[in-house]
C-alpha cells in the first residue's frame, strides 16, 4: 500500500444540530494531487480547516504527515486559504519571507526563496510593490506563492483558482504540477471540474457534509453507465444480442432538425463502443449519427451530486 | 514559540510604526501642544483695541476712571517689559554686590514677583517706561532688539456730536444704542471703530452709594453707575471701573472721618510673608519650591499620558486584528502559529509602538526646549526635568504596562468577534466611556488622594491602573498599594486568558457579534 501523507477516520463536525462534516474517511497518498470537489456549502472548507487543526473535529480520527495534530507538523504543511487577503502594507517580498519566516524557515534563506519563486513565476516586476498596488489575480498568485516557499511537504490550497483569469489559471495548473514532481503532496478544493480533471490523481466528493465518491478518476467515470447515441430509422432489435449492452431507449432531444429516430444504448465498462458500430454495419443498419463519449467528471458530478448541489443551493 | 511571538511582535510594529497615520498621531500631540502655547501668547497679545465712552453727569469720578484704565495699561507695560528683561538681560553674576548698578534690574524683576501692586507705584513714582528703559540699557544684551510698548487695551473715545452729554440718562443711552450694537462706528484717535463700552455716571449717583448699616436701595438696575456692553466676557474694564471708583468713594470717606489716606494706603500694603513647608523633605529643605508644586501634579501628566497613549494603542490592536480577520489572513496566520502566540505577539509588537509614541513625545518637547530657549520653556523644562527625575517613574512604567495589558486584553477580544471596524465601535464604547471615569477625577484625586471615595475606587481593576498612579506620589496606604496590584495582576491574567479563549474562536467567526450568552460558552469552550 502506499504511503500516506494524511488520512481522516470518521472525521465529523457538529455545530449544535447542525452537521458540517459527517463521518468523512479518506487516505491520501504521498506525492499525489488530490482534489476536494462539492458543491457550495458541501463541507470542503470545514474539512480543511479540520485538517489544519484550526477548528477541531467533533469526532473521529486525523494523522497528519503521521502526527495526530497537524500543529506539531504545521511547518511541513503549506495553507491557502478559502478567502483570500494579505497584509495591504507590505512590499510583496516581504510578505512571502514573512510567512516563510513563520514556518520556521531562517530570514536570508527566506528571502531568497521570495526573490526566486516571484521570477520564476513571473512577479518579479512587482517583488518591490505593495500588495495593496496588485490586481486581486496577482495578489492571489503572490499568496500561493507564500504557501508554498517553505516547500512543505503537504500544500493545502482552498479554491486557488476562484479569481484567476485562464492565462493565471494555467499558471497555477503548471505550480501545482511542479510541486507534484518535486514529490511533495497537493491537496485542492474546487467546484470547477475541469481543474480536478486535468490535475488530479485522486479526489474526494463531498455533499451536505457526506463523502459521496473518493477514488481515482477513472474510478469516477466509472460510476456513470457509458452510452452510445444513435440516430436511425431503421430496426436496431439486432443490437441488443451483443453482449455487454444492458439497455436500449428512445432518447429524447429537444433539436427539431432531427429527421430520424434516437436512440441511448447503455453499455457496460468493458464494452468496445467499435463493437456497435461494426455490428451496425454488418446489419445494415443505416446511420445519421453515432455518438459515443468518455464521461467527463463533470457529468459525473452531475450525475453524483446533481440533487443535492441543487439543494445546497436553494437552502 | 518566543521565535514565533517575536516574529509577529516585529512585524506589528513595523506596520504600525511604518504608517502615515502613527507619524500624524505621534506629532499632533506636541505639535497642539506647542502650538497651543504660541497662540495664547499671540492671541493675549492680539486683543483689539477696544473704544469705550465716559460720561460722567456728576462730574466726580471721570479722572479716577481714566487714571484707573492708565494704570491698568501701565501694569501690562511693566509685566511686558519685565519679560522683556529676563529674555535679554546679559548674563549676570549673583555675587555682585549691592554697589553695582546692575542689581536694580534684577531688584525690579524681584519686586514684580514679590508684590506687583507696590512695585507698580514705584514704576510709575520712578517715571515708567522712560526711565526703567534708561536704568535697563546698559545691561541688555548687545543683539537685544528695541523694547516695544504693548498698544492700550482700552482708549477713550470721542462723544459723537449730536450726543448732548448733559442730557437724561434715557435719552443719550437711545442715541448711543447704534454705537454699541455696531450699526455705527465711533471716531477715536482720528480713526473710526466699533464703541466696546458706554460707562454713564448719572448726576445724583452718590445717592446710589450702600452702606453697611443702611437700608439697601429697591432692586433696580438703573441705580448706580450703568456700564452699558455687548460683550460680557471680558471684565477687564468693568473691573477696573469698578474697583477705581470705589477706591475713590472710600478716600473720600476717609477724609470725612478725619483719617490720613496715606495710612491707610500703608497699612493695606502690610503684608506677613507665609511661607509653604513640607513636613517630608529633608532639614533645610522644607521650604515647599516650584518643583515641589510640580511634583504634586506630576501624577496628573502620568494619568494623562497614559491615557493618550493606551487610547493610541487599543485602536490599533483593534483595527490591526479586524483587518486581519476581514482578509482572512488570520486563517493563514493559525495554520502557522497558534492562537496564543498571535495573541502575544500582537500585543508585545503594539505595546512597542506605544512606547515609541511616548519617547518621540518626550523627545520632541525636549528639542522644543534646547531650541526655543526662553523664560516661558524654562517653565516647561523644569516641568519635564521634575516629571523625569520623578520618583513616579517605576510606577508609571508599571500601571502603564498593567493598564496596557488589561485593556488590549479586552479590546483585542472585542476585535476577534467583529468583521468591520463599526461593529467594533459599539462594543468599544462602554470601555472608552469607563476611562473617562479616572480621567475625569484625576485633577479632584490629586488634591485629595487617600480620599475614601478614591480608595474604594482604586480597587476596580480597570481604574486601579490610573487611580493608583494617580495618588502614587501621596504615599497611598500600604493595603491600598499591595492589594489593588494583586487584584490587577490577577485581574489582567484573567482577562488575557478569557480574551484568548474568545478570540482563538472569534477570529474565525463571521458574520454579528455574538450574544452575551454565546460569549459565556466561548470562554467555557474547552477549545
Amino acid at each position: 500500500m502506499q504511503e500516506s501523507v494524511l488520512s481522516l477516520t470518521n472525521v465529523e463536525k457538529t455545530y449544535g444540530d447542525f452537521k458540517a462534516v459527517d463521518k468523512v474517511s479518506i487516505s491520501i497518498p504521498k506525492g499525489s494531487i488530490y482534489g476536494f470537489l462539492g458543491p457550495n456549502g458541501a463541507g470542503k472548507t470545514t474539512t480543511i480547516r479540520m485538517i489544519l487543526e484550526i477548528i477541531k473535529p467533533s469526532s473521529g480520527e486525523l494523522s497528519v504527515l503521521g502526527h495526530p495534530s497537524a500543529l506539531d507538523v504545521r511547518n511541513r504543511i503549506g495553507y491557502l486559504p478559502e478567502e483570500k487577503g494579505l497584509y495591504k502594507k507590505m512590499k510583496v517580498w516581504a510578505i512571502i519571507q514573512y510567512f516563510a519566516m513563520l514556518k520556521g524557515m531562517n530570514k536570508q534563506e527566506a528571502k531568497n526563496r521570495a526573490w526566486e519563486l516571484l521570477e520564476k513565476y513571473g512577479l518579479k516586476d512587482f517583488a518591490e510593490a505593495k500588495v495593496e498596488a496588485l490586481s486581486k489575480g496577482m495578489g492571489q498568485k503572490v499568496q500561493v506563492l507564500s504557501a508554498v516557499a517553505h516547500n512543505p511537504e503537504l500544500v493545502i490550497l482552498d479554491e486557488p483558482f476562484s479569481g484567476l483569469d485562464p492565462v493565471n489559471q494555467t499558471v497555477l495548473e503548471d505550480l501545482i504540477n511542479d510541486l507534484s514532481d518535486n514529490g511533495q503532496t497537493v491537496i485542492f478544493s474546487t467546484h470547477v471540474m475541469q481543474h480536478a480533471e486535468r490535475l488530479c490523481d485522486h479526489i474526494l466528493l463531498i455533499a451536505k457534509g457526506r463523502k459521496i465518491f473518493d477514488g481515482t478518476i477513472g474510478e469516477a467515470k466509472a460510476t456513470i453507465p457509458r452510452r452510445v447515441i444513435l440516430e436511425t430509422n431503421d430496426n436496431i432489435d439486432a443490437l441488443k444480442n451483443i453482449d455487454g449492452v444492458n439497455d436500449i431507449e428512445p432518447f429524447d432531444t429537444d433539436d427539431n432538425e432531427v429527421s430520424a429516430k434516437q436512440w441511448q444504448v447503455q453499455i457496460a465498462e468493458q464494452v468496445n463502443p467499435q463493437e456497435i458500430l461494426k455490428t451496425c454495419f454488418e446489419q445494415n443498419i443505416n446511420l445519421n449519427r453515432f455518438e459515443f463519449n468518455e464521461p467527463s467528471l463533470h457529468d459525473v458530478f452531475v450525475h453524483l451530486v446533481g440533487d443535492e448541489a441543487k439543494e445546497a443551493e436553494f437552502r | 514559540m518566543f521565535k514565533m511571538i517575536q516574529l509577529i511582535a516585529y512585524r506589528e510594529y513595523q506596520e504600525n510604526v511604518k504608517t502615515k497615520g502613527f507619524w500624524v498621531t505621534i506629532l499632533i500631540f506636541p505639535v497642539i501642544f506647542i502650538g497651543m502655547y504660541f497662540l495664547q501668547t499671540a492671541l493675549s497679545n492680539a486683543t483689539p483695541t477696544r473704544y469705550y465712552l465716559l460720561i460722567d453727569q456728576s462730574g466726580q469720578y471721570e479722572e479716577a476712571v481714566d487714571i484707573a484704565i492708565e494704570r491698568e495699561h501701565q501694569r501690562r507695560v511693566l509685566q511686558d517689559f519685565v519679560n522683556y528683561l529676563l529674555d535679554y538681560r546679559t548674563d549676570i553674576d549673583l555675587d555682585l554686590t549691592a554697589a553695582n548698578p546692575s542689581n536694580s534690574v534684577n531688584q525690579l524683576i524681584d519686586d514684580v514677583d514679590a508684590d506687583e501692586v507696590a512695585a507698580l507705584d514705584e514704576w510709575l513714582d520712578s517715571g515708567g517706561l522712560n526711565f526703567a528703559l534708561t536704568m535697563a540699557s546698559p545691561y541688555l544684551e548687545e543683539d537685544a532688539p528695541p523694547y516695544e510698548q504693548p498698544e492700550p487695551q482700552f482708549i477713550h473715545a470721542e462723544l459723537p456730536a449730536e450726543v448732548n452729554e448733559n442730557a437724561s440718562p434715557e435719552e443719550i443711552i437711545s442715541q448711543l444704542r447704534p454705537y454699541l450694537t455696531g450699526d455705527r462706528q465711533i471716531t477715536a484717535n482720528g480713526g473710526a471703530g466699533n464703541l466696546f463700552a458706554l460707562i454713564l455716571i448719572p448726576e445724583d449717583v452718590d445717592q446710589d452709594i450702600s452702606r453697611p448699616g443702611t437700608m439697601p436701595t429697591a432692586p433696580d438696575n438703573m441705580t448706580g453707575i450703568q456700564y452699558w456692553a455687548r460683550n460680557l466676557t471680558d471684565s477687564r474694564l468693568p473691573d477696573a471701573i469698578g474697583a477705581s471708583i470705589n477706591t475713590e468713594i472710600r478716600e473720600r470717606e476717609y477724609i470725612q472721618l478725619g483719617v490720613n489716606t496715606d495710612s491707610v494706603r500703608n497699612v493695606q500694603r502690610t503684608r506677613m510673608p507665609l511661607n509653604q513647608l513640607d513636613p517630608a523633605a529633608d532639614e533645610g529643605e522644607e521650604a515647599v519650591s516650584m518643583a515641589d508644586t510640580f511634583r504634586q501634579f506630576a501624577p496628573i501628566a502620568f494619568v494623562y499620558l497614559m491615557f493618550v497613549s493606551l487610547m493610541q494603542n487599543v485602536q490599533y490592536l483593534l483595527s490591526n486584528t479586524i483587518e486581519e480577520k476581514s482578509n482572512r489572513i488570520i486563517e493563514v496566520l493559525l495554520a502557522s502559529v497558534t492562537a496564543d502566540e498571535l495573541m502575544m505577539g500582537k500585543l508585545i509588537g503594539i505595546g512597542l509602538a506605544g512606547l515609541t509614541t511616548i519617547a518621540v513625545w518626550l523627545l520632541s518637547f525636549y528639542i522644543f526646549i534646547v531650541s526655543y530657549d526662553s523664560t516661558q520653556t524654562e517653565l516647561i523644562s523644569e516641568i519635564l526635568e521634575v516629571v523625569l527625575s520623578s520618583e513616579l517613574i517605576p510606577w508609571f512604567v508599571f500601571y502603564y504596562f498593567a493598564g496596557y495589558a488589561l485593556y488590549s486584553g479586552v479590546f483585542l477580544a472585542i476585535g476577534s468577534l467583529c468583521s468591520t471596524l463599526k461593529e467594533a465601535q459599539a462594543l468599544i464604547m462602554p470601555m472608552i466611556l469607563i476611562q473617562i471615569v479616572p480621567i475625569a477625577m484625576m485633577a479632584f484625586v490629586v488634591l485629595d488622594p487617600n480620599n475614601t471615595i478614591v480608595r474604594a475606587l482604586s480597587w476596580f481593576p480597570l481604574f486601579t491602573p490610573y487611580l493608583m498612579l494617580n495618588r502614587a506620589a501621596a504615599d497611598p496606604p500600604m493595603i491600598d498599594v499591595v492589594g489593588t496590584t494583586m487584584l490587577l495582576i490577577v485581574s489582567i491574567l484573567l482577562v488575557l486568558w478569557g480574551s484568548g479563549k474568545v478570540f482563538k474562536l472569534g477570529v474565525l467567526r463571521t458574520g454579528q457579534p455574538p450574544k452575551i450568552l454565546e460569549l459565556f460558552r466561548m470562554v467555557r469552550a474547552k477549545h
